[in-house]
């Protein structure tokens, strides 16, 4: 078949040694800019654009995306041992990834991310393969009503999410749309909840200032608290038992994989949407469909391997609006697409045969920084677990900093870091009061994507909610409605199911 | 571009500096990075310009020091503004511009932004112009071949247009072709170019008034076509769409600049050496051709001329904004 040709020419153009270098260059970087809480892949690619223009633009996509490919799997890292989300896509990880470190299974940890990272990059960069065309047809047809749908959907698998306090739940995500809503109005253009007429509250609120606030500080709050400081991690030794464990612990992760490869894929190729709405929704919709979704957040490798997978797969997905349509995935591929049009390629539809050795170029390379990545992150299991050797009274400060350069990284402006200090704190308090904060923060990167694709859908219908079930005009907006509906009653009923059922059981 | 010529233009630049310069005691140049303000989101088209620049500049070492671009995209531009206005007197910050300068001030009032008082304006190097896009396949727009079909058609139905943000130079030209040409649409603002380009082709909208390089992919692929150009005279990079003035139209006529301005209240000296510089990247032989193929315009203005221009733009927007609303 002609794909096949097409991709094994693809191979051979990121075999040739300038291609082979910069990728295995890039995924080094990546896997710093990941593990490196605030910078990120949407920084580390904008700050390396100018470094490209001096190499071919095939030389250079491939640069490019291998960085933002190994930022996917850098992100874990400091998910996993520090508790610090490393970039905005990586904050699900936290939330299984943490515990199974605390645990003294950081090893699982490491292997499920790696290993996940892997399987979902190869499964997108496979479907990207045979199916890029269609896709993007898809992807074309999926409007405001659609993405509304589907933000309905991912939060109707949050109410899940906080375990069976629902109210605690419904209030953590509230709070969270709330603070989403702050900054300027898309629809009219004006400023919205300017505290005390504060300019730094005109960009909002960062999603990864509330994440790092809420994760880094007032995680490290909580340690010290219920430590006084003499952290001690369990089981560090690093043998072939070991390993053999962490690898038999993936055999019950093949559903997280499957959810996070395919919904990963699938957010990822839509627009606006990218790795980071990915890998929550896949945490979230994982965990529901779990037989032991009540484990979840204590530290299950699936807790791991779902939103792992799912961000590497969103991060090859997102390129094919980018490649094919000229439009955008996710926040760093439009930065990649700035790129692409300065170095003289027009993206759209005719790419693909206008610049095959690029285009394939790409989709070969990624096919070798998935395996190389995996390889490189195994091999420096080693080196990572190091990190938990360290005295907690060391670190400590350590993290700290991490969590203000991570505050200020994304907008450069000294106003987030008092206010991811002050989110810390809430985010100690909601802690002791048992209140979950994984909803608030996926409530705040789903919110302004919710808000614009409900309001831009009530523009076209004028004001009419029945263009989200409309069976004859819009059936995807309406058929995902529905299933976000039945998945929002499923918990909300449960506990009282149960409850119902264990009295019945025990009279 | 070959090494010499490069040479031969850093020489003419410098010197065009050094000249400028002979008057005061010693020229200026900077100290520490350039914070290069944008006041829009990443991988929109000011952000594109910006990192060329960037690129330019550092590619060829015409700055002794290298150039930070950094993204404000709050409130329209008002985030950028509000906090380039703070930094008057600084040597080291440049801000992008977008049309949203000459409209942000008068939208929002409580910000207290003075244009004419705030910014130093440095140079224009690019104007971009707008054209009026349809599906070749659009289902509400079927039949239409000219702009004059399309006006047709848009009065008598409320066709959808898409487009960047709200109060943007979309939605005003949206209203400078309502009092020109007797129509209405219905806006629903997008997060950029790229998606109101997709959203047009996708069939969610009737027409779009994107900009050259938002729809080049589209357009040459024929899933969209162009109906006008807001220009005076046609572009090489659509060779085959009228312009505003030969359809006898010519009071459409927009501009989106490319310009940039620093802090109010730096020395001459530093206006003269980050004019000059620009001037140096407007001259390169790689941003001149980026530029052209892309549909661009290359206007260099600077000094007097500018400032004419921006007085001029700043009241024709205020005039828009007043009739909008």
């Amino acid at each position: 078949m002609d794909v096949f040709i097409l991709l094994l020419e693809g191979i051979f153009v990121s075999f040739e040694p300038l291609n082979l270098g910069l990728l295995i260059f890039g995924c080094l970087i990546g896997l710093f800019v990941g593990a490196m809480p605030g910078l990120g892949s949407v920084n580390g690619v904008a700050i390396l654009i100018p470094i490209t223009f001096i190499i071919p633009p095939t030389a250079a996509i491939i640069f490019l995306a291998a960085v933002y490919y190994g930022a996917m799997y850098g992100g874990a890292i400091s998910s996993v041992m520090l508790g610090i989300p490393g970039a905005s896509t990586a904050v699900a990880t936290v939330f299984d990834g943490r515990p199974l470190a605390v645990k003294g299974e950081a090893m699982t940890a490491l292997t499920a991310a790696a290993v996940g990272s892997f399987v979902g990059g190869t499964v997108s960069v496979i479907l990207f393969t045979l199916f890029a065309p269609p896709l993007a047809e898809v992807a074309l047809r999926f409007n405001a009503p659609e993405t509304f749908a589907l933000m309905v959907m991912a939060f109707a698998t949050f109410v899940g999410l906080g375990g069976d306090d629902v109210p605690k739940t419904i209030f953590s995500i509230l709070i969270g749309l709330a603070l989403s809503t702050i900054g300027l109005d898309l629809i009219t253009g004006k400023p919205r909840l300017i505290f005390f007429n504060i300019p730094g509250f005109l960009h909002g609120i960062n999603f990864l200032v509330l994440a790092i606030g809420i994760y880094g500080i007032g995680e490290m709050l909580w340690t010290l608290e219920e430590t006084k400081g003499k952290v001690q991690m369990s089981k560090l030794s690093v043998n072939m038992k070991e390993v053999g464990r962490a690898f038999g612990a993936l055999k019950k992760t093949i559903m997280a994989m499957n959810i996070g490869s395919f919904l990963g894929f699938f957010v990822g190729i839509l627009p606006a949407a990218g790795a980071t709405p990915a890998s929550l929704m896949s945490y979230g919709i994982t965990k529901q469909l779990s037989k032991n979704s009540k484990e979840f957040g204590s530290g299950v490798p699936a807790g791991v391997v779902a939103p792992e997978c799912a961000n590497n797969s969103a991060s090859t997905g997102s390129m094919l609006p980018m490649l094919t349509l000229g439009i955008p995935g996710s926040p760093t591929t439009a930065i990649l697409l700035g790129g692409m049009i300065l170095w003289g390629l027009t993206p759209g539809p005719l790419l693909f045969t206008q610049e095959p050795e690029f285009v394939w170029g790409l989709i070969g390379s990624l096919y070798i920084a998935n395996f190389f990545t995996l390889v490189l992150n195994i091999a420096l299991i080693p080196a990572f677990l190091m990190v938990l050797r360290i005295p907690f009274a060391i670190l400590a400060p350590v993290i700290f900093v991490l969590c203000v350069t991570g505050g200020y990284a994304p907008t450069q402006s000294l106003h987030d870091v008092w206010l991811m200090l002050l989110f810390g704190f809430a985010g100690y308090i909601l802690r002791k009061l048992d209140y979950p904060v994984a909803p608030a923060v996926l409530s705040i990167v789903l919110g302004p994507l919710a808000e614009k694709a409900l309001r831009q859908s009530l523009i076209l219908s004028d004001g009419s909610m029945g263009i989200f079930f409309d069976m004859a005009e819009k059936p995807i907006a309406a058929i995902i409605m529905y299933i976000a509906i039945v998945l929002l009653i499923m918990p909300a009923f449960g506990p009282l199911y149960r409850k119902f059922f264990k009295k019945a059981q025990t009279t | 571009m070959s090494i010499i010529k490069k040479l031969a233009l850093v020489i003419v630049s410098l010197s065009l500096v050094a000249v400028s310069s002979v008057s005061s005691a010693k020229p200026f140049s900077p100290k520490k990075p350039i914070e290069l303000i944008i006041p829009a989101g990443q991988g929109g088209g000011a952000d594109e310009i910006a990192r060329l620049v960037q690129g330019v500049i550092e590619k060829n070492d015409y700055a002794s020091k290298p150039v930070i671009p950094i993204n404000k995209k709050g409130g329209s531009g008002g985030e950028a503004m509000t906090y380039v206005k703070k930094k008057a007197g600084d040597e080291h910050t440049l801000i992008i511009t977008l049309n949203n300068v000459l409209t942000t001030p008068v939208n929002q009032p409580e910000l207290g932004i003075d244009f004419f008082n705030d910014f130093t304006p440095l140079a224009r190097l690019i104007t971009d112009t707008f054209l009026v896009w349809i599906a070749t396949e659009g289902k509400n727009t079927q039949g239409v071949e000219t702009f004059d079909d399309f006006i047709a058609l848009a009065k008598g139905n409320g066709l959808v247009m898409g487009g960047t943000g709200s109060m943007s130079e979309d939605e005003l030209l949206l209203g400078m072709m309502r009092g020109q040409f007797g129509f209405d649409a219905k806006y629903v603002p997008y997060d950029g170019g790229g998606a109101v380009a997709k959203g047009l082709v996708g069939g969610e909208s009737d027409f779009t008034l994107n900009n050259p390089s938002e729809q080049m992919g589209f357009y040459q692929s024929g899933d969209s076509k162009a109906l006008v150009m807001m220009t005076p005279e046609r572009n090489p990079a659509f060779p085959d769409v009228p312009s505003s003035y030969e359809l006898g139209y010519p009071d459409l006529e927009y501009y989106m600049m490319r310009a940039f301005m620093a802090p109010a209240g730096i020395d001459a000296e530093v206006e003269k050496y980050y004019t000059g510089l620009l001037h140096t990247v407007y001259h390169d032989n790689e941003f001149q051709t980026f530029n052209i193929d892309d549909g661009k315009l290359m206007s260099w203005l600077e000094g007097y001329g500018l400032k004419d221009f921006l007085a001029i733009e700043y009241a024709k927007h205020g005039e828009i904004i007043k009739n909008f609303n």
